[in-house]
């Protein structure tokens, strides 16, 4: 019946004016709660801009959405995913760019007020219109987000954005795909006013006595950078200067191995440079080749993915309220776990065996706040009230309140496993109690424990306080409410959250010390360490596997290591060049060498000048040579080759995991690879890119590499089951 | 009827480490420093702040920023924002001020759980501008042209620009502290040697104290998180290795011809904060807390500042006692705020006179003598410190640890205060 009824109601309405020849357009997608655009509802659009267009004596028009706190969250990316071919989707852009246009040829003027995210095509929309207002509250989102997804902007973004705030802004926005809060997007003059939401429409009806204005703004005047940059781009050779220095930043940051930045800088550049027409033209030609790409389809399966999994999460966590968190130890990790704990709104209580260390740990909380505040992630006001949610002591006091105890103490069996003991004493019986590990196995943690059913393992990535993911290992011992509280407290921390096996190394651990571990089997083998990073950043990981030893710290790197080459040691040859040079003290990047020499940074010389100073190079470290017996660069494989003995090793491990029950599912495997690896995100995970490469021919590659280097490359048995069976992992 | 009165109890009390002023808390927020204290006696109590019905804090020299300190705190210490709150001011008694006011709301039946504390920041003063200047700078923002504005700058002399800072005078007087202690020694004949051996006992008991742990369990540490971060673990103006000689080195700083007041045995300038929880009985049985000790009974009285300024203990106390149905005798444990060793010295010889009993108070015999061996068994202000604001709740709570700790019955607080206030507070253990 009610699909009936969505069927039949359009999605916008044109409400016929009042008293003030104003009227509305409504904008209610009957069978979507953020009115994703879709082909119906341009459609709709398109019908009820015609409406208000014929009404005789309109006066202004007024667009809003019936949603509460929702505006258009952005397109339907069912129309992306559900088209296979370029010309489709550049019909589709066409179309959506041609309905903002019949909304930017009104012959009155129109206002935006918006209540919500305008993303995307809902920003294109706004911008469409003569001028926007926002109702102040942090519901309201802005931005051109397509190129996080592969994509560029559909609906004429690229070209009435930097028209608007002007080129430099505008390429900011559409090329890094950034947000933005209602008083920055009034900041940077995509927002002509913020108002209390309860007198938005009152603000947009007034507005609409401002009258029509062109599209292109009014430059600054006067003596100010503002001005500058304006003067600037009047000129050709400023705005080439532009797009170059746009050019270098996208392709520094993505390596080049995501063409979206550069295809929305060249729509825009086409505007600039040879009419709105022609921008237009590049920008729909651009959507459609993008949205039938490899790459926007696994960024956009990921972002998807990512949202059902925290959906699912946080619906699977609802019965299990946290409110009080209790963190031992106050080192690096402990600090990190505590201040996303403040942030998620708990009472964080942090305990640490000496009051220095506390007041250590507690003044590193308040750096990560303050960081914030200076990024602008929480208002000053917020990070003080974070910061007042969290105390810290030398002892157990305050942790007989806490829902759920993480401890973060050194990674060492014994030592958490006392800490597990002690706390045990002190807390109540329904708390639970999480072992922050990389690897030591949960079960083993909990060995001596009272009730090991309410112990669990919560995995977090350094750093805590950024990194995306939390791995929650669940031994078999555990108690359905304890994973479920662990999944509660890391889905309001923001993370994405995969629960995993308590096997050893669980499951990004294992991936990662497996793939590390090669590494450091390929310089054995006289490979260079150069060539090795060089390879696997052209692979599309964000740093190479040496530079990634250096930054965890090689002690940390071979303790993980060794849980997992001690557990698949018949199959893995465990490389030595690690323990050596934890031996010689090249523990990695915080001793100043590891795989890498790390020149010290003057300390004297002040933050702001050293980000203007040539930063010194890192040197492979010389030691590596005396400790191998080979000769450095004595083999000089391909970069394919390379990539294929580390990234080849990483899938089939990662597919043995699947095998073994360790990840729950493919899109568990992928989500962990990406946000908690950086594998790279445009290959979709390392199922993905088995999928793409084909079952089969990955099987085949693998037996090749097994008989030359070993039994490590078989391949594991669900991949050649799978392959047989002509099946992928993720399938329709 | 009487027996349905609900009881006021002392559940438990925190305080910060004390600190000279301008030393390691110059750099907190007086809010920050009353929080810390709170929110540590929240997390050790394990009390669900849901709990707390009411606050009442005790400061003096109040911040610029904060018009209702005790508010902010419930807002900063995570308690529930549904808990009404007040800042009282009665100089150095504002903490007794703010527990018995908490008793009243007890015994009333109108809370079950409050906390009450004090706090002092005498390393920021505000300071503030002068009449006249203020009075400008007031006209000039609300002046509606550039001329109007002008104008009401007119006039101002040069004088009127410095800023004032709080008075630490009284003003019927125009005597401060020190002068009116330096006084009371004079009339009462109270002698340099006799000051300067009280002050050396409050050092030697407050060392002693905090070498057996009796103040380490009364101190939470307060963290200073800027610069890397340090904790800051104990009072920093006891002094363990003080002596007669050295103390009878120190020049008088009142008078420095005939005087016998010096810093050696006053108070120092002083930052700290202090909290209690209070609890009706039958709430705190409930709720599984024991008692330290009961309000049993209070008194304030105020004498003529023109006369001995901080003498007002020897009147509230035999008032607090009469109220108690006791007798001085009766008390075990004796708290007396330590302003000046001259100021206790003086509040003894006259609780001791039977003159100043048949004159002053109009009774027919002395209230008694004060054993000092029960007094101030963990120190006093002159070696632990005097934030103004926090002293008064500081002084019931070691009262309080102290009477659990020997099983006394019954023991007694005195704070004499600006004004010529004196406070007294009768804790009875059930």
């Amino acid at each position: 019946m009610t699909a009936v009824a969505a069927a039949i109601r359009a999605g916008v309405t044109f409400e016929e004016p009042g008293g003030d020849g104003i009227g509305r357009l409504v904008i209610d997608r009957p069978d979507d709660p953020v009115n994703a655009l879709n082909a119906a509802l341009i459609e709709d659009l398109a019908t009820a801009i015609r409406a208000a267009r014929a009404w005789a004596g309109l006066r202004g028009l007024i667009v809003a959405s019936a949603k509460a706190d929702q505006w258009v969250a952005g397109a339907d990316l069912k129309l992306v995913t559900q088209a296979d071919e370029a010309g489709q989707l550049e019909q589709a852009s066409r179309r959506l760019q041609a309905v903002c246009d019949e909304l930017a040829w009104l012959p009155f003027t129109t206002v935006a007020a918006i209540n919500g995210a305008a993303l995307g095509g809902g920003l294109e929309l706004a911008l469409a219109c003569d001028y926007r207002v926002a109702g102040d509250t942090p519901k309201i989102s802005l931005g051109q987000p397509e190129v996080n997804l592969g994509l560029v902007p559909a609906g004429g973004g690229t070209q009435r954005l930097p028209r608007l705030i002007g080129l430099q802004r505008g390429m900011e926005l559409i090329l890094s795909g950034r947000r933005l809060s209602a008083r920055r997007a009034r900041r940077a003059g995509v927002l002509d006013e913020v108002v209390h939401p309860t007198v938005l429409d009152q603000a947009a009806r007034a507005w609409v006595g401002k009258g029509k204005r062109p599209l292109d703004r009014p430059l600054s005047m006067g003596l100010t950078v503002a001005a500058a940059v304006d003067l600037a781009e009047q000129t050709p050779l400023g705005r080439q200067l532009m797009y170059r220095a746009a050019r270098q930043a996208v392709l520094k940051r993505t390596g080049g191995r995501y063409p979206a930045p550069l295809r929305a800088l060249e729509a825009i550049e086409a505007g600039f440079e040879h009419g709105l027409a022609r921008g237009l033209e590049a920008e729909a030609r651009a959507f459609g080749e993008l949205g039938v790409s490899e790459t926007a389809k696994n960024l956009i399966w990921l972002f998807l993915a990512t949202q059902r999994q925290n959906r699912l999460v946080s619906a699977a966590s609802a019965a299990a309220r946290v409110e009080r968190l209790g963190v031992v130890g106050a080192g690096f990790m402990g600090a990190a776990i505590a201040e996303v704990g403040a942030v998620a709104g708990l009472g964080v209580r942090v305990r640490d065996v000496t009051p220095e260390a506390v007041a250590k740990g507690l003044s590193r909380i308040r750096a990560m706040v303050d960081a914030g505040v200076r990024r602008r992630r929480f208002e000053p006001r917020e990070g003080q009230a974070l910061l007042q949610r969290v105390s810290g002591a030398t002892d157990y006091s305050g942790f007989r309140t806490a829902d759920l105890v993480i401890e973060a103490v050194f990674e060492e069996l014994a030592v958490k496993q006392n800490v597990i003991a002690e706390l045990e004493g002190v807390v109540a019986a329904e708390t639970v109690i999480a072992s922050n590990t990389s690897a030591l196995p949960i079960s083993a943690v909990a060995a001596n424990a009272l009730h090991p059913e309410r112990v669990v393992g919560m995995h977090f990535f350094s750093p805590a306080e950024r990194m995306p993911l939390l791995e929650i290992i669940r031994p078999a011992a555990a108690a359905e409410w304890a994973v479920a509280k662990a999944i509660d407290v890391g889905s309001r921390m923001g993370k994405t959250v995969i629960v995993v096996g308590d096997a050893p190394g669980f499951y990004t651990s294992r991936v990662l010390g497996v793939m590390l571990n090669e590494a450091a089997v390929l310089l054995s083998e006289g490979v260079s360490i150069d060539a090795i990073d060089a390879a696997m950043t052209a692979f599309g990981f964000p740093v190479g596997p040496f530079v990634l030893y250096d930054e965890v710290g090689l002690a940390v790197a071979l303790h993980a290591g060794e849980t997992v080459t001690r557990a698949f040691g018949d199959r893995l040859p465990a490389a030595t060049i690690v323990p050596r040079l934890v031996e010689a003290g090249h523990t990695g990047r915080q001793a100043g060498a590891g795989f890498y020499l790390w020149p010290k940074s003057e300390s004297s010389v002040s933050r702001q000048l050293r980000r203007l100073l040539p930063r010194p190079k890192r040197v492979a470290n010389p030691a590596i040579a005396q400790l191998l017996a080979t000769q450095q660069s004595a083999v000089t494989p391909s970069t394919t080759e390379i990539q294929d003995r580390l990234a080849l090793l990483f899938v089939n491990e990662a597919t043995r995991c699947l095998e073994e029950d360790v990840v729950r599912s493919p899109t568990d495997g992928d989500l962990g690879a990406v946000l908690g690896l950086g594998f790279p995100p445009f290959l979709g995970g390392p199922f993905h890119y088995a999928d793409s490469l084909g079952l089969a021919a990955l099987e085949h590659r693998l037996r090749a590499l097994a008989s030359t280097h070993g039994r490590r490359y078989e391949p594991a048995a669900l991949l050649v089951d799978r392959a047989r069976e002509g099946r992928t992992f993720f399938e329709e | 009827m009487a027996s349905t009165t609900p009881r006021a109890a002392i559940i438990a009390g925190l305080r910060t480490p004390f600190l000279r002023a301008g030393s390691d808390f110059a750099q907190l927020d007086v809010l920050e420093l009353a929080r810390s204290v709170t929110v540590e006696l929240l997390q050790r109590t394990a009390l669900d702040p849901r709990q707390v019905d009411h606050v009442i804090y005790g400061n003096v020299v109040r911040p610029v920023q904060y018009t209702n300190l005790a508010r902010e705190l419930v807002l900063a210490a995570g308690l529930p924002r549904q808990t009404p709150a007040d800042t009282v001011t009665l100089a150095c008694a504002s903490a007794i001020q703010a527990i018995t006011d908490a008793t009243n709301l007890i015994e009333r039946g109108y809370a079950d759980v409050v906390i009450a504390g004090g706090v002092e920041m005498l390393s920021n003063v505000p300071l503030s501008l002068s009449p006249p200047l203020a009075r400008a700078l007031v006209g000039a923002s609300q002046a509606k042209s550039l001329s109007g504005r002008l104008n009401s700058l007119r006039g101002l002399a040069l004088a009127d620009l410095p800023p004032v800072a709080p008075g630490i005078s009284e003003t019927s007087t125009g005597l401060s502290m020190g002068q009116s202690a330096e006084l009371m020694a004079k009339v009462n004949g109270i002698s340099r040697a006799d000051q300067d051996a009280w002050a050396l006992a409050s050092h030697r008991k407050a060392a002693a104290a905090w070498a057996d742990g009796r103040l380490a369990e009364e101190v939470a540490p307060v963290y200073v998180l800027n610069n890397g971060g340090r904790a800051v673990t104990r009072d920093n103006h006891v002094r363990p290795d003080t002596s007669l000689d050295k103390l009878a080195k120190l020049r008088p700083a009142f008078d420095r011809q005939y005087g016998t007041v010096t810093a050696g045995n006053a108070s120092p300038l002083t930052d700290g904060a202090a909290s209690l929880l209070l609890m009706s009985v039958d709430k705190a049985t409930s709720l599984g807390f024991a008692p330290q000790a009961v309000v049993k009974s209070y008194a304030y009285a105020a004498v003529d500042p023109v006369g001995q300024l901080l003498l007002g203990p020897a009147w509230a106390i035999p008032k607090a006692l009469d109220r108690a149905g006791l007798q001085l005798g009766d008390i075990d444990l004796v708290e007396m705020h330590e302003a000046f060793a001259a100021q206790v010295l003086s509040t003894l010889q006259k609780l001791e006179s039977q003159t100043f009993a048949e004159t002053e108070l109009g009774r027919s015999s002395a209230v008694g003598r004060l054993d000092p061996e029960k007094m101030n068994l963990r120190g006093g202000s002159i070696a632990l410190g005097h934030p103004f604001g926090a002293t008064g709740a500081r002084c019931v709570m070691t009262l309080a640890n102290e009477m659990e700790r020997q099983s006394a019955s019954l023991g007694l607080v005195s704070v004499c205060a600006a004004g010529g206030i004196g406070a007294a507070v009768v804790l009875e253990r059930l």
